[in-house]
């Protein structure tokens, strides 16, 4: 619409005007008639110093009169647009075509993207390729994941798995390089599914100057799709965890209506609710339960069933990867006085074979009970007074324990063990714990979710009942759930006998989270459980003194899990991606078959101070069985990462078993999975990404068009000033504004006129 | 850690003194003790001896008061004292409750205390009620029998948990390593026969959690009563609380 507008008045495209230059050329006549008509202005102005009318009026028709003579006087000097145009068939001319499976969405007027690309740049000898062709040497391009060179339609298979862009804008770049470029076009719906940022792929065109000239294909919003779009899960899990995951749904065209969400475990449903679609345009999180109940990598999917008229439905289901890990992972629980919470607590999670408590019970000053060690010299002093004795365990439990039990290191060690080591922490509340147990100022206060003010401490012996139910934030997390489903959990929780607490808390650390609060015999609301992530782990305090209230009260039938569950997801919860000494990482889940993966190692020593020195290998097995080791190599930026690119081919499971070596001693083994499979990201975000085109062509330098309106691409591409070119020069004198103009300002002096009384 | 002769007859001494004869009671009536809520120790974080009454709410027995406070209230308190004096346990001293087998308070107190066990007797209510205490995790220790007052265990033990029963314990077993080491199980008895230890296992595997243990031809409560009195000789008494210290030690980790 501008642009035809803008041809209306201008005669020309604005590509010309925006990359023209407006010169005058004048001759001899325009100089005599340059003087004649200073002398009119001249008269104008002194024929309307005085005479008729106010001086306003005179005023006004002056200067009207005046800006028609200066139109007429520019016209005079014959004002011209020099532009640089392509020479035709001099010039090399690259299209790039999006071949990913998104060009099959049908939503370019019922067709899919994938017609109009067939239609007009199919074949040298139709559409817009034909009129590109008559004018330049055109090199067609396909691309998905990487660019290579089509020959005809048979080339497009729109079956690519990803949409690269910069890596094919830069491809193509390189690939022309050397010849003249008179500026590139992408045909495309924009859907970048790149991890690279684009902008250092402009930054090469921008630097050459080579403009990018984008079509976009599709519609900027599907009419009628209900996408699943984004799903947070941990990469690890304890087998038998029960996982909280938010699965954010957007919809558009489905309004309030409500859906299935299914979730599948390699094909087993583990989940399903019934949800109702939020509001078009806005994405909302969707709470989601199951448990991961088999070993090994799993591939859960998170699916809405395909709705009648639904434009895409791949993007109905989003799958995740967990590392599913069937291993005891151990907590020790230091206890400083015998009381009831210990027995049930271990007790809760006797039956789980996967959290093992240690507890170290003080039970008299100097003397304590060991339960639940692996040897005879298990904490046979005590608590640990090293790092590497106490970094054994992933989880740590303080009881009713107070800070002067423990020495300056080891409260540091706590800290450590937190900060540095990347454990899990939880105190209990009882009469020797948080401020109460003067923690107020320890390095173990820094670490707590809470803040403790030694001045502000519950009296002696007093003590205060609450109920405690979850927060808005608490309900959305795993620990909460304590019954078989989330409408039991919800009543569970208010039947729930009172507990009592011991502990003056009134405010939690900025950053932190309450998740259960307790309301007290005064009906003040205070937090009970509050967790926060700290350094590389993680705190959590727990207020009640006595949970068990929660296994023996009268009300609670003998058969009843809910205090078991309750510290089961705690405690898995405490332990919850705690690293390894040797603790990978994966560039990304999922790897294109024959790409590589990155896979990256931190390694520490048994204190977690990182090493550099140390050897680390990769044995890799393949999904044929083949095995190969592939040395991991210190990257030299940061501290203890080690790196490796593992090359893929067909499809399936890859196991990669890290090993790390240091003076023939073994510092840690584990094992990480990653999937080689064809990615389905194309099927999300998958509306024509306007934007993204559109910033391309103005990076660069080029124009972004919509496919129904192409005409004038053709042309434009002329007058990009790159490659071999020839001056061409358009007059501008004859351009209808200029006409315009002198008519408009005849009309309105004579209008005026009219106006004033002066006709 | 030795637990000396001489500490636990001061700290049992120490205190309010609760009188020196054999008067069991105190001169209470014990006919309506522990069947009013108003009468108990409220629970509030802290340890509280609980002793388990029978037999309706009159009592019956072969002495003047009904068999299950034989010992009561000077033997559960004289008990606490040293549980206080010696481990880090927070406590209620010199107060005690006592409940009915099937009072839902009781569940409130995962460790009891059943005396003369000889003589119990309980409705089927009772059972169900001491069978939920049993199964959620509560420990009861029988003590103050002899004989044939073995077979009165059993018998009702057997309306309580019919899937389980009674296992012979020898000094290895965890209890008697709780916080004493007691290395033997020779105990020169309040009565004529040799005492035995039997435990009441989860299961009835002896790996897993002890429910129960009896203190059978013994008498732990005898001791504690009248430990401050000279009756019995301070060692008895020492010994005796140390199995006490350590049922309990054991019953709050275990």
């Amino acid at each position: 619409m501008f642009d035809a507008l803008f041809r209306f008045f201008f005669g020309l495209s604005p590509v010309i005007f925006g990359q023209g230059e407006v010169r005058f050329a004048a001759w001899t006549g325009s100089y005599v008639a340059a003087a004649a008509v200073l002398v009119a202005i001249g008269v104008t102005v002194m024929g309307y110093r005085s005479g008729r009318g106010t001086p306003r009026a005179r005023a006004t028709l002056a200067a009207i009169r005046i800006a028609l003579l200066a139109v007429l006087l520019v016209c005079l000097f014959r004002p011209l647009l020099v532009v640089k145009a392509a020479v035709p068939q001099q010039n090399f001319l690259g299209v790039l075509l999006d071949d990913s499976k998104s060009m099959q969405i049908a939503d370019n007027g019922g067709q899919p993207r994938a017609t109009f690309v067939r239609d007009q740049f199919g074949a040298p000898d139709k559409g817009i390729l034909k009129s590109l062709s008559d004018r330049f040497t055109v090199r067609v391009f396909r691309f998905s994941s990487a660019p290579s060179r089509a020959t005809g339609e048979k080339d497009l298979s729109f079956a690519g798995s990803q949409t690269r862009l910069g890596a094919a804008l830069s491809g193509v770049r390189q690939e022309l390089a050397g010849l003249p470029v008179a500026g590139l076009v992408m045909v495309s719906d924009g859907a970048d599914t790149a991890d690279a940022a684009l902008g250092d792929a402009l930054l090469g065109l921008k630097a050459e100057g080579l403009p990018v000239f984008t079509v976009g294909v599709g519609q900027e919003t599907l009419s009628k799709d209900i996408q699943v779009g984004r799903v947070v899960t941990p990469k690890t899990a304890l087998k038998g965890t029960t996982l909280m995951v938010d699965v954010v749904l957007s919809q558009s065209g489905f309004d309030g209506q409500k859906v299935t969400l299914d979730v599948e475990d390699e094909g087993h449903l583990v989940s399903t609710q019934q949800v109702s679609l939020p509001d078009a345009g806005t994405p909302a999180s969707i709470p989601v339960r199951f448990t991961v109940s088999e070993a090994g990598p799993r591939v859960l999917r998170f699916r809405v069933s395909p709705q009648a008229g639904e434009l895409v439905t791949e993007n109905n289901a989003r799958e995740a990867l967990i590392d599913v890990r069937d291993r005891k992972e151990k907590i020790l629980y230091f206890e400083g006085e015998p009381r009831f919470e210990l027995k049930f607590l271990r007790r809760a999670v006797t039956e789980d074979p996967n959290v093992v408590v240690t507890a170290l019970q003080r039970t008299a000053d100097n003397k304590y009970l060991r339960l639940g060690v692996d040897s005879p010299d298990e904490l046979v002093a005590g608590f640990p007074k090293t790092r590497e004795e106490l970094f054994a365990y992933r989880g740590l439990i303080l009881g009713s324990i107070e800070a002067g039990a423990f020495t300056g290191d080891q409260l540091r060690m706590i800290a450590e063990f937190v900060d540095r080591r990347g454990g899990g922490l939880l105190m209990l509340g009882g009469p020797r714990a948080f401020a109460e147990g003067g923690y107020a100022g320890t390095s173990v206060a820094d670490v707590l979710p809470v803040l403790l003010d030694r001045g502000n401490v519950q009296p002696k012996d007093s003590v205060s009942r609450v109920n405690v139910k979850p927060t808005r934030a608490g309900s959305a997390t795993a620990v909460t759930q304590i019954a078989p489903t989330e409408a039991a959990s919800v009543e569970k929780w208010n039947t729930l006998p009172v507990v009592t607490v011991v502990n003056k808390i009134d405010t939690i650390k900025p950053g932190a989270t309450i998740l259960l609060s307790g309301t007290d015999e005064t009906r003040r609301e205070r937090p009970m459980l509050i967790f926060q992530r700290y350094g590389r782990g993680k705190t959590f305090a727990f207020l009640p003194q006595d949970s068990w209230v929660w296994q023996m009260h009268a009300s609670i039938p003998v058969d009843d899990m809910t205090h078991e569950n309750y510290w089961r997801q705690l405690l898995r919860w405490l332990v919850d991606g705690v690293p390894d000494q040797v603790e990978p990482h994966l560039s990304t889940e999922r790897v294109e078959p024959g790409e590589a993966a990155g896979l990256t190692a931190d390694v520490v020593d048994p204190s977690f101070v990182e090493l550099n020195d140390a050897a680390v290998v990769a044995h890799v097995t393949a999904p044929d069985g083949t095995t190969s080791d592939l040395p991991m190599s210190w990257d030299g930026e940061e501290a203890g990462e080690y790196a490796a690119s593992i090359p893929t081919r067909a499809p399936g499971w890859y196991e990669a078993r890290l090993e790390a070596t240091r003076a023939g001693k073994t510092l840690g083994t584990t094992v990480t999975h990653f999937r080689v499979a064809p990615s389905d990201v194309e099927y999300f975000d998958a509306t024509m990404h306007a934007a993204t085109l559109k910033r391309i062509a103005d990076d660069t330098g080029g124009r972004f068009y919509h496919a129904n309106d192409t005409a004038t691409l053709a042309d434009d591409l002329r007058y990009t000033g790159r490659g071999v070119t020839t001056v061409e020069e358009h007059e501008l004198w004859h351009m209808p504004i200029v006409l315009m103009l002198l008519v408009g300002l005849l009309c309105a002096e004579w209008g005026y006129r009219r106006v004033v009384g002066l006709a | 850690m030795a637990l000396g002769a001489e500490a636990l007859a001061k700290a049992a001494q120490g205190g309010r003194g609760f009188g020196g004869g054999r008067n069991r009671g105190a001169g209470r009536d014990l006919s309506a003790v522990g069947l009013a809520k108003a009468d108990r120790v409220p629970y509030d974080g802290r340890f509280i001896f609980a002793r388990l009454r029978y037999g309706g709410a009159g009592g019956s027995g072969f002495r003047r008061d009904p068999p299950w406070s034989h010992d009561y209230p000077r033997s559960d308190w004289h008990f606490m004292r040293i549980v206080e004096e010696i481990t880090l346990t927070r406590s209620h001293r010199d107060e005690s409750n006592v409940f009915a087998l099937d009072d839902p308070e009781l569940l409130n107190f995962p460790v009891a205390y059943m005396s003369e066990p000889g003589y119990w007797s309980m409705s089927d209510d009772e059972a169900d009620g001491l069978r939920a205490y049993f199964l959620k995790g509560g420990f009861v220790i029988f003590d103050d029998f002899r004989g044939r007052d073995w077979d009165n265990l059993e018998v009702q033990m057997r309306r309580v948990l019919p899937e389980h029963r009674f296992i012979q314990l020898d000094a290895t077993s965890p209890v008697f390593h709780s916080f004493f080491e007691i290395k033997s199980l020779d105990f020169r008895a309040y009565y004529d026969n040799d005492p035995v230890f039997y435990g009441l296992f989860e299961d009835n595997d002896p790996a897993k959690r002890l429910l129960a243990i009896a203190n059978y031809n013994n008498d732990l409560g005898e001791y504690w009563e009248f430990s401050d009195t000279g009756y019995v000789p301070v060692d008895l008494s020492n010994e005796a609380y140390k199995f006490g210290v350590n049922y309990l030690v054991y019953a709050m980790t275990h």
